[in-house]
């Protein structure tokens, strides 16, 4: 039993910049505390449940790369420190073709994974309650996936970990640093394009502890690389099980580089799910993030992009619908740092139940960063009386000779088309679900892989 | 001859708000009937209409409404629709995200599974739909636009028409449906009502105008004023309105 900050042993801990890196994190979070609604950029969600001094935390197992001088004999071919794939006898996903394993792999943990997958092609990483499950998809030459202690380990996460982050302003980020060790580290190198997405599987499964979990990934595309992320979080379990997933992705995009980051969060809804995500764009990257949330009791995603070159862009969109007594909350920080640089965010919400939407959109452009555009739209559906839209737009321009747009609506169901579809014989609910789909239907759009984009539609 | 009441509406009385708008209206239609219910703007025609649909914002407060002896006003608009009644709309609404033939689909099938009939599968429905809007000269582009976004008025109406040829109501309410439209789509209009015609199904036309009285010829013709009927006659009735005007029914007000 015990708060957020819990002392634990920690994978690597022994190596100095990792355990300076993760003390700073430690007192930053204890610095700030839970936000409450006097904290910047928190006064309308408010997570109060974080302040549980139930909370339960698993040790991480040691990875096989951690003891290094250990008998190694996989026969896989990719040499003995390059090769962690943990597999069991008969259950190898590496796709390197047979060989010896030695995992003590998931089957055990009573998950089957290989009925997880999502209705499209893409290479699969797993991890349940926030550790990862040692399997490996077979990616193609020049695309790096490891655990991140094992990038804390070899040293190469040091140059990324914590360089976007400010932990100074972002709590829970703060106390993800303070653990630090479980997430993957991801690097394309120059040129490589991905010929299929890479899913980050985050399964949740909780009986009736209070699970605490923190996922920090580094991604980095080099230049000219192009992939598309999708984070997946799901559940399953109890119903009114509580746990805290708190997440942090650093997302370095060298010149030209393309990344598009889908995030499906479908949780429990007693979940409390909070997720920051920083990129650093330069010249001519770009980054487009969609993010769908409808589960959790609290679900907060926050992004924010630094465009740090000219010709950088950011297209940050996203939905959410919910019921019951959720909070869902979308932030955005854009930065345009650099001249001719351009973002635009679309952000859709449908709301029931006595659920509350919260939109806080920022869009700043610092001097001298000319010939820039940034663009902001929300708007959001109330299906019941009792459901709340927040929303926060926020504009801060420095620089002359730019372009700059924000909306922001919020409204119910029109009921003539409600009407028009009822009188035709469409039941009352039906022709709700039809116009709350058509509502969405712009903002999916910003979804250019067409089975990812079926996909979340499927999901709405 | 033991004709079967399809619509009987008996001293109804309704309000929007705190006005009363229908004051002791009484119809009744059998199958196979034209009514055309004619009267000055401001009369409560488009109030009957929407009183016999159901749509919300309006509240009966005296009399009935029975359709095929059955209690309409404790029916849900969609529960109406699927009873058999269709109403065109003199303002259709367009719904931008809908596509039309995925909102045509909702309804056919909606209609099919009271019926206890099997639901038609997309490659059916898409046949049955192109038949019926080759029928009334509608191109398949129309169709794959959202439903109504970017339709002229004529356009509008014929997709109303199309939605009641495949729907085929056994009572289709036309609420001023000439308004707005020139004489050809007003054909159209006609032509696809009348094309509905097979001696069981009726119809109750909303109008200003004798105009489209012109194409579909009805068996009896009410005035309406004041929220009630306060003369009824045949077709030769409505060549006396086009001539005279509302004035000797309105006077009095």
């Amino acid at each position: 039993m015990a708060g957020l900050l819990q002392n634990k042993p920690l994978l690597c801990d022994d190596i100095p910049w990792i355990n300076a890196l993760r003390q700073k994190g430690r007192m930053a979070f204890e610095a700030q505390g839970v936000p409450t609604a006097k904290t910047e950029y928190w006064q309308y969600t408010k997570p109060r449940d974080l302040n549980a001094d139930d909370f339960v935390m698993q040790n991480s197992e040691d990875y096989e790369f951690l003891s290094v001088d250990e008998a190694h004999d996989c026969h896989c071919g990719k040499g003995e420190h390059e090769c962690h794939c943990h597999h069991g006898e008969h259950e190898c996903h590496c796709g390197n073709g047979e060989h010896e394993c030695h995992c003590h792999a998931s089957h055990e943990e009573g998950i089957n994974l290989a009925e997880r997958v999502l209705p499209f092609e893409a290479y699969y990483l797993y991890f349940a309650n926030g550790m990862f499950i040692p399997m490996y998809p077979a990616l193609p030459a020049g695309v790096e996936i490891k655990p991140l202690a094992e990038a804390i380990f070899d040293g190469e996460a040091k140059e990324y970990l914590g360089k976007l982050v400010d932990i100074e302003k972002h709590p829970f980020a703060a106390l993800n640093t303070a653990y630090g060790e479980e997430g993957l580290f991801l690097r394309l190198q120059n040129g490589v394009k991905l010929d299929k997405p890479i899913v980050i599987w985050n399964h949740s499964e909780v009986e009736d502890e209070n699970v605490f979990y923190n996922l920090r990934n580094l991604i980095v595309l080099e230049k000219g690389a192009k992939a598309e992320i999708f984070e997946y979080f799901d559940y399953k379990g109890k119903e009114k099980s509580r746990y805290f997933a708190n997440c942090v992705n650093e997302v370095f995009l060298a010149a030209e580089a393309s990344l598009h980051h889908y995030k499906l969060q479908d949780e429990a809804f007693k979940a409390n799910h909070v997720a920051l995500t920083v990129v650093r764009a330069k010249r001519e990257a770009k980054y487009q993030n969609f993010c769908f949330q409808h589960g959790a009791n609290i679900g907060r995603n926050e992004v924010v992009v630094q465009l740090a070159e000219e010709q950088a862009m950011a297209d940050v969109s996203a939905a959410y619908k919910m019921a019951g007594w959720a909070t869902l909350d979308f932030t955005t920080d854009i930065e345009h740092m650099a001249a001719n640089t351009f973002s635009d965010q679309l952000v859709k919400g449908v709301i029931d139940g006595d659920a509350r939407g919260v939109f806080q959109g920022k869009i700043k452009i610092h001097p001298d960063c000319v010939g820039s555009e940034g663009h902001q739209l929300h708007k959001a559906i109330l299906l019941s009386d009792t459901a709340e839209a927040d929303v926060k737009p926020e504009l801060k321009i420095y620089a002359d000779d730019v372009k700059c747009s924000h909306g922001a609506a919020t409204g119910e169901l029109d009921e003539n088309q409600l009407f028009y579809m009822q009188s035709r014989g469409i039941d009352a609910d039906e022709a709700r679900r039809i116009l709350v789909e058509a509502f969405l239907d712009d903002v999916l759009l910003k979804i250019e892989n067409e089975d990812i984009r079926a996909y979340f539609k499927s999901k709405v | 001859m033991t004709k079967t009441p399809l619509l009987e509406i008996e001293d109804l009385h309704a309000k929007v708000g705190d006005k009363e708008i229908i004051k002791g209206f009484n119809l009744t239609i059998y199958e196979g009937e034209i009514h055309a219910v004619m009267g000055p703007n401001g009369a409560g025609k488009s109030t009957l209409s929407n009183v016999i649909c159901g749509k919300p914002g309006y509240e009966v407060t005296a009399g009935s409404i029975r359709f095929k002896g059955k209690n309409l006003l404790a029916l849900a608009p969609e529960e109406r629709a699927r009873e058999g009644i269709f109403l065109c709309m003199q303002y259709p609404v367009e719904i931008p995200g809908v596509p039309t033939a995925t909102f045509l689909k909702h309804a056919v099938n909606a209609q099919r599974k009271h019926q206890n009939l099997p639901e038609l599968d997309t490659m059916a429905f898409v046949k049955l739909m192109r038949e019926e809007a080759k029928k009334l000269g509608i191109d398949n582009e129309m169709l794959k636009r959202p439903v109504n976004v970017g339709f002229s008025g004529g356009e509008k109406k014929r997709f109303e028409t199309l939605q009641m040829s495949i729907l085929k109501p056994q009572l289709a309410i036309l609420d001023e449906a000439d308004s707005g439209l020139d004489i050809d789509a007003l054909k159209v209009v006609a032509d696809g009502v009348n094309a509905l015609g097979d001696g069981k199904r009726s119809l109750l036309v909303i109008t200003h105008y004798q105009r489209l009285l012109n194409y579909i010829v009805p068996d009896f013709v009410h005035v309406f004023a004041d929220g009630h009927i306060v003369k009824s006659g045949d077709k030769n009735l409505a060549l006396e309105l086009e001539e005279k005007g509302y004035a000797e029914f309105v006077k009095e007000k």
